[in-house]
């Protein structure tokens, strides 16, 4: 039951802001098993310019973006929050993502995607 | 003309290619806003004292100067201050469906939400909405407008509603053609002018209506202007309040007979102080100001034959769209970020029109007077760059 910094130390510890969006996209290439979302309606996450899909699957949450960065960091939320303990899941916040440096995210997920993301996950 | 603005001496870590969205401020407005704040702060038009003075005097100065610059005359009577080209739209909507009780407007698709919601969302149904469509260029499709009005009986109220430059396609849309075509049909007009306000000269003569924000005009946040046709005073208010009258009784009121009449309450004196100056500059850099627009407007028409990119036409002011062939728009926009290249994405409050062209969110690279053609080119090499980067991680992913 790693905190979200620790299970992605990695990534917190890159500089170069490019280099951090290949990290976080290339974790999403080889999440698995994004194909298997059903990109249906009712596991659409609402407000993201391009969609991100969310499904819970055998007790696992997964998801599917078709922005590459998106698909990434919901990947990340997607596999840290399965294996987080039941405080860290309620605690979650898109404060918890702010560490990672990468305003353009965080700005658009305060606005519509990461939040909402977060908020579907905690409903499934 | 960088050098009139401070942001680029501020930030010379930046590139700025979002001015479609907003422009960066000429120094004399950052100025003016910060002396009136500290030094002028006051009322208009009923202080009785010197400091009101001052800002009556800066409040009329600055329409006259709008007149010169635009070419109008009477501009006590044409230029109405609001708070930016949403409101303008919105009032002139009410005021056509407070002067018509039904009709028909000709809207075109190219159109910013802000021009089509105040007639799709009025709640009035007795104010029929028809989509003008596109050319094979992208600009207002002329024979379809005139077709499309001619299926309408001739007693029926007409509005064709277009914006002057589509804030996706950057089309200079044939106003002199619309302007001719609303004669022959006495139809009322508006002219949605703020992607081209601060770009090209454009006589405004003819049309009822013209609304435009001053933020995209190197100038400041929440002033906008609405240029009506006089013949619009003999209306009543859509907001009456404070400033609109000459006398009011318990059972009556006295409309002024000015523009003044559309403005209620307090005007956002601070940004109107600072209105002199800025028209001033844009009168004496009017020409170099177009120049630049159409030198750049070829540049990126030249250098934009990437082939990992869809432009969605060419362009002829101010901006240009992308659609990438892989990755999203998302991926792009915070990549871009990550090089300090702020530009914008998505369906840019369009989406009538997104979805006829793309169905999904596009990139846009848009300019100003201060931007240089080296900015252009490291955004497009940079959008290169970061398709091959996308790329291999797509191939990779394969």
């Amino acid at each position: 039951m790693l905190d979200f910094q620790d299970m992605f130390s990695e990534l917190f510890e890159l500089e170069d802001q490019l280099d951090k969006y290949d990290w976080i996209i290339e974790y999403g290439a080889v999440a698995k098993p994004v194909f298997s979302v059903n990109k249906i309606d009712v596991n659409l996450v609402k407000g993201c310019t391009s969609n991100l899909w969310v499904e819970k699957i055998e007790g696992n949450i997964y998801c599917y973006g078709q922005s590459l960065i998106v698909q990434g960091i919901a990947s990340m939320i997607c596999d840290w929050y399965n294996q987080a303990s039941q405080n860290q899941q309620m605690n979650f916040s898109l404060n918890t993502l702010t560490d990672i440096g990468l305003a353009p995210l965080l700005s658009m997920g305060r606005q519509n995607g990461v939040a909402n993301l977060i908020a579907k996950i905690k409903t499934l | 003309m960088r050098d009139y603005f401070p942001f680029f001496k501020r930030r010379q870590d930046i590139t700025y290619l979002d001015s479609a969205a907003t422009s960066q401020t000429l120094y004399t407005v950052a100025e003016d806003l910060r002396d009136f704040m500290l030094d002028h702060k006051s009322n208009a038009h009923r202080s009785g004292n010197s400091m009101g003075t001052w800002v009556d005097q800066k409040y009329h100065l600055s329409k006259e100067l709008i007149g010169k610059w635009l070419n109008i005359n009477h501009p006590e009577k044409r230029i109405v201050y609001n708070s930016g080209t949403t409101q303008g739209l919105n009032d002139a909507t009410q005021m056509i469906m407070s002067a018509m009780p039904s009709g028909v407007v000709f809207i075109g698709i190219d159109s910013h939400h802000s021009l089509i919601l105040p007639w799709t969302q009025s709640g009035n149904d007795k104010w029929k909405v028809v989509f003008i469509e596109l050319d094979k260029d992208g600009r207002i499709d002329l024979n379809d407008l005139e077709a499309k009005m001619k299926l309408e009986p001739l007693a029926v109220s007409k509005v064709i509603a277009v914006n002057a430059v589509s804030n996706v396609l950057g089309l200079v849309n044939d106003l002199d053609a619309i302007k001719k075509i609303a004669l022959d049909t006495a139809s009322v007009t508006i002219i949605d002018a703020s992607q081209i306000i601060s770009k090209r000269q454009v006589n405004f003569s003819g049309f009822d209506f013209v609304a435009w924000s001053w933020h995209k005009v190197y100038g400041p946040m929440g002033l906008g202007c609405l240029l009506i046709d006089p013949i619009w005073l003999n209306f009543n208010p859509v907001r009456p309040g404070g400033g609109t009258v000459t006398s009011v009784s318990k059972d009556s009121v006295t409309w002024q007979t000015n523009s003044g009449k559309f403005e209620s309450g307090t005007q956002n004196l601070a940004a109107i102080s600072t209105l002199p100056k800025l028209v001033q500059w844009l009168i004496e850099h009017q020409n170099d100001i177009e120049v630049h627009d159409i030198s750049l407007a070829k540049i990126i028409n030249d250098q934009i034959s990437l082939a990992q990119f869809t432009p969605t036409s060419k362009t002829d002011s101010g901006l240009l769209c992308l659609d990438p062939a892989v990755g999203t728009v998302e991926d792009y926009t915070m990549m871009l970020d990550a090089k300090n290249i702020m530009i914008r994405s998505g369906k840019l409050c369009a989406e009538p029109l997104i979805t006829q062209i793309s169905g999904h969110g596009l990139l846009r690279l848009s300019w100003g007077c201060y931007t240089t053609k080296q900015e252009i080119e490291l955004a497009l090499d940079s959008l290169g760059e970061i398709h091959a980067r996308l790329s291999r991680h797509v191939q990779r992913a394969v």
